[in-house]
């Protein structure tokens, strides 16, 4: 597998950034990251990424919460088994508020496991091929070439009107 | 609003997070000292006893309740700034969203301190766990007082992880124009965020979803709170609008809570081009239309208790009127619906000082709606001869003092050392603008 090499172009301008992002694989490169300070609908326009996943999580916590809460509440009120003002054992209308509870608790814990997990995050080796001006006002775009073909892949960047930094 | 740069917002924001000046930290240890009174207090009723306080028969429930009440109430418009307003994507919300979500964690860590305190022997709280105790008996969820246990913890839990959810971007901004250790801490806390494509994809969906999640939540929570009340038979309490009611006067009191925390932070931190005045009048718009629903449920039990015919509810309530307590029911009429209606006024809204004074006579109301309750329902309920007076004791003082000092410390501590405007947000709000 022949070297690459990772070089980033920083633009000011988030439509100039999307125009690169779109002329990118005409011109034979690969774009490997795209950071932005914002989360912005035009390079996500222009990126085309799929639907996110984090929802599936957020629901499969939600049902796990439902039935975990239903089901501790159902289990210790059975382990009383003493009628408390004439209200059966399993009483479901009080329960509900329990399973409501751990719907909403299971659902945030699911929430968090899935941006967690499709964000790919904690990412600390990520850092390594970032710009910090990325957090502040520049549309950062990280594209890989073959060796020898770092001058072209500047030039495209520079044509596009982005600054340019070089990755070892 | 639109006119800032995105270099202009960090640097704004960036600026409140350099080293404090003395007065700071006169003000820390002010608050500290509050904290302090506090402990001592609680620590000295935990030694003698929770007689030390003043709650006796037939009013058991004092201001250890008031302020758990009171302070769950503060949280409520945290999220209700946060989420639903994040919701019907009001725009207005950015400049004060993050700060109204740390003031719900604190509010919430507060309101969670009393019913700790309120226990007298806080040692035995694992009773209200979901753990068997040593006869092998589990807690049964049939007590309103049981799903206040998971409500507040599931409150908690969740307006905890959507404050760092929300602070991930901001956190990165601040490691990336940081060095040292605050650099290292920094770089630690933004779990390596790089603002990546697929990271905003994710981050997108799934702040959508915690807003989504947080906003029947905060509608149960302080439902549930109202049902350790309405669930009993007390005269005054034992009322099906105590839901509704409870979760108005909730946001009323949290809005007025975030013109408290917002106009000194707004002057102190030379917010004034981000947090503007008509993010201020906003927050105004929206008390006067929590004060008349608030006012609306304060006549509706009047009407229900007299179109009841039931004597026992409605000698309650005229007692109410004209009893002991009655100074407490028209500080809230007052205070809580009469004079939140100045904003009505443009000018009232557009003041500084206005704004400011009525947001604290509104935090001062509320606190009495709760006591007027609270107080009000065992103080007088069915048997005369069971009648009594509640008045706090020092002690109850000095935890009140603590609490209050407690939750203005933590703020200022995060103010200096978090980003209390979102940046981020703000960054989309010039975006969406330009």
């Amino acid at each position: 597998m022949p070297a690459e090499t990772c070089i980033m172009g920083l633009f000011t301008d988030e439509g100039k950034a999307a125009k690169a992002i779109a002329d990118l694989p005409a011109a034979g490169f690969r774009l490997r990251r795209a950071h932005s300070p914002i989360p912005s609908r035009t390079i996500q326009d222009a990126l085309k990424p799929g639907k996110s996943r984090v929802g599936w999580f957020t629901l499969a916590g939600g049902i796990l919460g439902f039935f975990t809460g239903f089901a501790l509440a159902i289990f210790t009120a059975a382990q009383w088994n003493l009628i408390v003002s004439g209200k059966p054992i399993v009483s479901l209308i009080p329960f509900f508020i329990v399973g409501f509870e751990f719907t909403i608790l299971f659902s945030v814990f699911g929430n968090v496991i899935g941006l967690l997990v499709c964000a790919r995050l904690p990412d600390y080796r990520g850092l390594d091929r970032y710009d910090p001006r990325c957090s502040g006002e520049h549309f950062g775009l990280l594209a890989a070439c073959e060796s020898g073909r770092e001058g072209e892949l500047m030039d495209f960047f520079q044509k596009k009107g982005a600054e340019v930094k070089v990755f070892a | 609003m639109s006119n800032l740069t995105y270099a202009q917002i960090d640097q704004t924001v960036l600026n409140t997070l350099e080293r404090p000046r003395p007065p700071y930290w006169v003000c820390v240890a002010l608050l500290l000292g509050g904290v302090l009174l506090g402990a001592g207090a609680w620590i000295y009723q935990i030694f003698t006893g929770i007689g030390v306080g003043g709650q006796n028969i037939p009013v058991a429930w004092g201001t250890y309740l008031i302020n758990f009440v009171f302070w769950v109430g503060i949280a409520h418009s945290g999220t209700l700034i946060s989420a639903i307003l994040h919701l019907f994507r009001a725009g207005w919300r950015n400049p004060i969203a993050r700060a109204a979500e740390t003031m719900t964690v604190f509010a919430v860590c507060c309101a969670g301190l009393f019913p700790f305190i309120h226990l007298g022997r806080v040692w035995q709280v694992y009773y209200m766990l979901p753990i068997p105790n040593q006869r092998l008996l589990w807690p049964n969820f049939l007590s309103p007082l049981m799903f206040d246990v998971v409500a507040i913890s599931t409150y908690l839990t969740v307006s905890s992880l959507f404050w760092y959810t929300g602070l991930l971007p901001d956190l990165a901004v601040v490691r990336d124009r940081s060095t040292g250790v605050r650099h290292r801490v920094f770089r630690i806390l933004s779990l390596g965020w790089t603002g990546a494509h697929h990271q905003w994809l994710n981050y997108g969906r799934g702040y959508l979803f915690f807003a989504a999640l947080a906003t029947p939540l905060v509608i149960s929570v302080h439902s549930v709170v109202s049902w350790d009340f309405a669930l009993g038979i007390v005269p005054g309490w034992h009322t099906t609008i105590f839901a509704p009611y409870f979760v108005a006067g909730a946001i009323h009191s949290g809005l007025a809570m975030v013109l408290t925390l917002m106009i000194p932070l707004r002057r102190i931190f030379r917010y004034e081009a981000i947090i503007t005045l008509n993010v201020l009048e906003n927050v105004a718009k929206t008390m006067i239309l929590t004060g008349l629903i608030v006012g609306l449920a304060y006549g509706t039990e009047y009407f229900i208790a007299w179109y009841s015919h039931n004597p026992v509810e409605w000698d309650s309530f005229r007692w109410r009127a004209v009893g002991e307590y009655a100074f407490g029911l028209y500080f809230m009429i007052l205070c809580n619906v009469l004079l939140p209606s100045l904003f009505l006024f443009k000018a009232v809204r557009r003041s500084i000082p206005w704004l400011f004074a009525l947001s604290l006579v509104v935090n001062f109301g509320m606190w009495w709606e709760r006591f007027v309750i609270i107080v009000g329902g065992v103080a007088h309920d069915f048997a005369p001869h069971a009648w009594g007076l509640y008045a706090p004791a020092l002690v109850e003082y000095g935890i009140m003092v603590g609490s209050f000092s407690l939750f203005f410390f933590l703020f200022l501590l995060f103010c200096k050392h978090l980003p209390s405007v979102s940046m981020t947000e703000m960054k989309e709000s010039v975006n969406h603008a330009g």
